[in-house]
């Protein structure tokens, strides 16, 4: 009976992705290829971010909210942001639309994500016989971070790949790529020095995920007028 | 026509849609993980080939409790019941035994004061009260056949708020089943294996006296204590009066007068025979064969032996029972003597006669094993009535607190005043050996450390092999104060069959119920089909998302 809780975290976890995929005109144009070659940068990129962490953060003693190590990981978190540029920028992708490169590197990014992350905790957790709502949270968050990855998929997009914009979105541009990239060290200082609850941060990510979509989305679509 | 239709069409879907709102909420709430707990299996045993006890180990029920539906169905269900609310509800479960109603599992629940490590603390509790509830409870357990598994546990937290969200939703007048959620108690250990029949190790230790020269051989007095208990628990009975007081009551003195025959000018003349024996709760099993493993002329012997029970729960008065008539001469004597040293310390003594059967197996007393090889025997007690079979022995509510020292204490001093009188050709004389402040005074610190110790030791024969430490720490004890120590092995006789699993760890899942995870699988996939005709309509276009449904078809037009 809990295999079948397995099955449904699963779904709400891993299912988006695949809905994307299928819904979206990716599959039309047959983009895995993009979307697998992004999941591999996401792998190297994370194994780089743990040897940075492994280095330079030290074991905290007690469980309240440092800003220096928070610091830190933001920085670190910056590594992330060069792994989706590289992603972006430097593999080279069959000829699709700038459109559809964007979507297809954002989805393998987050896809690679949701496995790394929350694959092995849900094979181990959700099968037991003691329930808990901790999954389905952690479902919920996987579709959350699946929004703002394309987000700010979108905004690098349109960072680097886009040569001319109107000038005064540009600072607009950045301001939001570098709040979706700080979004994971927001969260925790939401948990841990506000020590607000599961569900009231989980909340949260939903919430901001679909504002910054909506902020992305328009500035993708005002960058796109002048063409 | 058609606005009332509407309304009650809206109404019927809002109604529709609040019960399963309600069904999805009322399912499973906000959980905490898996509880573990401490929990003690009822014993399980054949006898004479009947069996008795519970007779199955594994546990994996959902958990519910009183206050119930008396036809309800409980053969799924595993029954949670706190001891203190059991003298109203006793009845509920004699029938359920006694009926032999089909129930999943029973898990009994006592008040932490009974427990070792929280007596101090826990909920104040009226312990006459509960000495009888336990007391019916124990009888009625020990002696049914049970075909489920049945465990005590001591109440904490985790109890009350189990029980209080179990009783919320028994209102709903419905048990908790797999579709509905609620606790399941799960209890996984292997089936209990029958166990070998048990070794009784009986333990003997001399204080030989001085002999004149002459080769006469010397009286021997004997002081006997049985040391193994009973219960319906065998991991928790452990017996503090029953028959701790007395083996803390015998070392004590076997220590006094260690003292005094280790000085040849203050060795009397009669050999002190201690005596600790096994196989107590089956009819002093153990006694028999001690007794028999003796050389005739060493039993002939023997002038008396005084027998050891339940010394430890009396205030002002003592029993001495014994199996020949109170006129016979030795008995007379031996009585004077006592009450001489009773009434000097401000007590009484009773003497109680019960005649012997020979036909009847039944041995309710030590003595009376003696008593069957022809030795003048007694025993004091301060138990009044002769104990039925199995009962006290070791029952539940026998823990270190209804056993007092100071009680243990007198009887040493009134056993170990007698005798030296008697040993000394005291008698009659005011004399007090063994005074208070003296260098042979009664050590209260040391019948406190034995009992502190029996009452941390659960003593059922068949679960206490012979290479337990506490066997060790007895022998040692009367290698300390006696000579010629010798250790007894032998096999329980008669019908008992006793089998393993006495402990184990209860596990407290909260679970979801199959309904929940269906109502989750419909939300979940209606979500993804909206998610995924959002994104076809926005992205494509809603041609698009009706040309997916429509492609088979327009195939065919086409082909056509």
């Amino acid at each position: 009976m809990t295999l079948f809780h397995f099955v449904n975290c699963a779904l709400l976890t891993f299912g988006p992705h695949v809905v994307y995929y299928s819904a979206t005109p990716l599959s039309e144009y047959d983009t895995m290829g993009t979307s697998i070659k992004a999941a591999v940068v996401y792998l190297l990129t994370a194994l780089i971010k743990l040897v940075c962490l492994a280095t330079f953060l030290k074991v905290p003693e007690n469980e309240g909210f440092d800003p220096y190590q928070e610091v830190m990981k933001v920085l670190i978190g910056l590594v992330d942001v060069a792994g989706l540029y590289f992603a972006l920028t430097q593999l080279t992708h069959r000829n699709i639309s700038q459109n559809h490169k964007f979507q297809a590197v954002g989805l393998g990014w987050a896809f690679a994500d949701s496995v790394l992350h929350r694959l092995a905790p849900l094979w181990i957790g959700a099968r037991g016989l003691e329930f808990t709502w901790e999954y389905i949270f952690q479902g919920l968050e996987a579709n959350a971070n699946l929004v703002m990855t394309l987000s700010l998929a979108a905004l690098g997009s349109l960072m680097w790949l886009r040569k001319n914009k109107p000038r005064t979105l540009v600072p607009i541009i950045y301001a939001c790529a570098f709040l979706l990239a700080t979004m994971p060290s927001i969260t925790s200082y939401l948990r841990k020095a506000l020590e607000w609850q599961t569900r009231e941060v989980v909340g949260f990510e939903i919430f901001s995920s679909l504002v910054m979509a909506f902020f992305s989305w328009q500035l993708f679509s005002a960058c796109q007028r002048p063409l | 026509m058609a606005a009332p239709a509407t309304t009650e069409a809206f109404s019927n879907l809002s109604y529709s849609m609040f019960s399963l709102l309600l069904i999805l909420f009322a399912c499973v709430e906000l959980g905490d993980a898996a509880s573990a707990v401490h929990v003690y299996r009822l014993i399980q045993y054949d006898l004479g080939g009947v069996p008795l006890g519970s007779r199955i180990s594994h546990l994996n029920h959902h958990a519910t409790s009183l206050p119930l539906d008396p036809n309800a169905d409980l053969s799924r269900s595993a029954l949670l019941v706190p001891l203190l609310d059991l003298d109203l509800d006793l009845s509920f479960l004699t029938d359920y035994i006694t009926r032999k109603k089909p129930l999943g599992g029973l898990l009994i629940l006592l008040p932490q004061k009974l427990g070792n490590k929280f007596a101090d603390f826990g909920k104040h509790v009226d312990l006459t009260r509960l000495k009888t509830v336990l007391h019916q409870l124990e009888d009625l357990l020990v002696h049914a056949e049970l075909p489920y598994p049945v465990y005590f546990a001591y109440e904490s937290s985790t109890f009350d708020t189990l029980l209080g969200d179990i009783r919320g939703k028994n209102f709903s007048s419905q048990p908790a089943t797999s579709t509905n959620g609620g606790y399941k108690l799960v209890v996984s250990t292997p089936e209990a294996k029958k166990l070998s029949p048990p070794t009784i190790s009986n333990f003997q230790g001399w204080l030989p006296g001085q002999k004149d020269g002459d080769s006469e051989q010397l009286p021997t007095i004997a002081i006997v204590a049985s040391y193994d208990t009973f219960g319906a628990a065998p991991a928790l009975s452990v017996g503090s009066d029953s028959n701790g007081s007395g083996v803390a009551a015998l070392l004590e003195i076997a220590r006094l007068f260690s003292r005094l025959y280790s000085n040849p000018k203050t060795r009397g003349k009669y050999n002190l025979l201690f005596g600790l024996t096994s196989g107590g709760p089956y009819n002093y099993n153990g006694t028999q064969k001690w007794l028999r493993s003796f050389d005739q002329r060493v039993r002939e012997g023997i002038d008396y032996a005084i027998c050891l029970n339940s010394v430890g729960s009396w205030e002002n008065d003592l029993w001495m029972h014994v199996s020949k008539p109170p006129e016979n001469v030795y008995i007379k004597e031996i009585y004077d003597g006592f009450s001489e040293v009773a009434q000097d310390m401000g007590f009484s003594i009773n003497v109680k006669h019960k005649k012997i059967n020979i036909s009847n197996p039944r041995v309710a007393w030590e003595h009376e094993q003696f008593s069957r090889f022809r030795v003048t025997a007694l025993t004091l007690s301060g138990l009044s009535a002769a104990p039925e079979f199995l009962q006290s022995t070791g029952n539940l509510h026998d823990t270190r607190k209804s056993a007092d020292e100071k009680a243990v204490a007198r009887t040493v001093k009134l056993v170990a005043e007698s005798l030296a009188r008697q040993i000394y050709g005291h008698k009659g004389k005011k004399i007090d050996i063994f005074a208070d402040g003296s260098s042979l005074a009664v050590n209260v610190h040391h019948i406190r450390s034995w009992l502190d110790l029996l009452s941390r030791t659960p003593r059922v024969a068949p679960f206490l092999s012979k290479n337990n430490p506490f066997i060790a720490a007895l022998k040692k004890e009367l290698s300390d104060h006696t000579v010629e120590v010798h250790v007894q092995n032998e096999v329980l006789d008669g019908a008992f069959t006793f089998y393993d699993s006495t402990e184990a760890t209860l596990n407290i899942y909260q679970v979801a119920g199959v309904t929940f995870d269906f109502l989750f699988l419909m939300v979940l996939g209606s979500y993804l089909i909206v998610l995924f005709s959002f994104l076809v309509i926005t992205t494509r276009g809603l041609d698009d998302l009706i040309n997916i449904f429509r492609r088979p078809a327009v195939r065919k037009s086409k082909s056509a």
